[in-house]
């Protein structure tokens, strides 16, 4: 092998290797790349509230939407919610809305609403709210996941697990 | 000392190249997983099931739990279609029992957990459908929803050893499909 071409091998090895590299965080890392993307597909549905009435998400056009998929089987999505039910309250005069999607049964979802004074729309949704929350990078489709749209409807921030209070009220500012 | 020949420096260029490029790769890859928090597995993945007769009339149901998970011993349910074979109580290990914030006691499982699953009316050398339904989550803050998941199991002819274990769900390829 001469030098030059032993140079070509290593120069795309390298770029091989950068390339497989990228590939390989997006593909296995479950990296949410939804972000900046339009939320159309999230605003267009309409889903039950725990009264049976279809809710159209895209009511909430034009606020800064915060909507948390979440089950009552589901101990980490339990702890979040009093936070969530805390800047509901706090923010919604500045624009704030929590819309929470529950992966359950409507009789469980209005007990436990009562049970910590949910004060935001409660949704419920079956298998096909997984499927949603998949289409906006919820890869593993596990729960709490939560997706924060932008006033202009543009996706600005999605989270597979709890979310901290710190990390949220500060990518909430930047929106409101 | 001997003067460099340009193909020589071409080469080191070339290997510094090389060098930077795998350096960006694994930047490009460190970055991603900190990005993406702590890397996750799919259920399946997470909580292998298996199970295998040990006799016509016994069922062992194996869950492999992945480090980092467990599952709730009060969402595991075992049913066999069809129901003519006549599944009996399973016996459960009593598993490890935490204090929840919100569900109280309860138990629940990490690591292996066998189960034994009695059949009355089990056929030697017929076959019946495990259907197992379980719930579980992650340490790092997240559940899988409820799964159901369904094996074919051969039950072994009288005399004969247990049947070979049989898993769920092949184990998803994730990397080149």
């Amino acid at each position: 092998m001469t030098l030059n071409q032993s140079r070509w091998l290593m120069v795309t090895a390298a770029v091989v290797a950068l390339a497989a590299g990228a590939w390989v965080a997006r593909t296995m890392l479950f990296v949410p790349s939804v972000s900046g993307q339009s939320a159309a597909a999230l605003l267009g549905v309409a889903l039950p509230d725990t009264d049976g009435k279809d809710q159209p998400l895209a009511q909430w056009t034009g606020k800064v939407l915060v909507v948390n998929f979440w089950a009552t089987w589901c101990a980490p999505c339990r702890e979040e919610m009093p936070m969530f039910v805390r800047l509901q309250r706090e923010q919604e005069a500045n624009g704030l809305q929590f819309v929470g999607i529950a992966v359950d049964q409507a009789d469980k979802v209005r007990q436990f609403a009562g049970e910590i004074g949910l004060n935001y729309p409660a949704l419920i949704g079956g298998y096909g709210a997984m499927e949603l929350s998949k289409s906006l990078g919820n890869s593993l489709m596990a729960l709490p996941f939560t997706v924060i749209v932008d006033r202009g409807g543009r996706v600005a921030h999605t989270q597979l697990g709890p979310l901290k209070e710190e990390q949220l009220t500060s990518i909430v500012k930047q929106l409101l | 000392m001997r003067k460099r020949a340009p193909d020589d420096r071409r080469a080191t260029l070339a290997h510094r190249i090389a060098g930077i490029g795998m350096l960006l790769a694994a930047l490009d890859l460190a970055a991603a997983a900190w990005a993406a928090g702590p890397k996750l597995l799919p259920a399946d993945q997470a909580f292998r099931l298996s199970a295998r007769a040990l006799d016509a009339k016994t069922l062992e149901i194996r869950f492999d739990v992945a480090d980092g998970y467990y599952l709730y011993r009060d969402k595991l349910k075992f049913g066999v279609e069809p129901a003519a074979a006549g599944a009996g109580t399973p016996a459960l290990p009593p598993g490890k029992v935490i204090e929840d914030e919100f569900f109280g006691r309860v138990a629940t499982y990490r690591g292996p957990v066998v189960v034994r699953l009695p059949l009355a009316a089990g056929q030697p050398g017929g076959s019946v459908s495990l259907v197992v339904d379980s719930q579980g989550c992650a340490d790092a803050g997240v559940c899988y929803p409820p799964q159901q998941q369904r094996l074919t199991l051969p039950l072994p002819p009288v005399g004969a050893g247990p049947s070979a274990p049989v898993d769920a769900s092949p184990p998803k390829k994730t990397y080149f499909n």
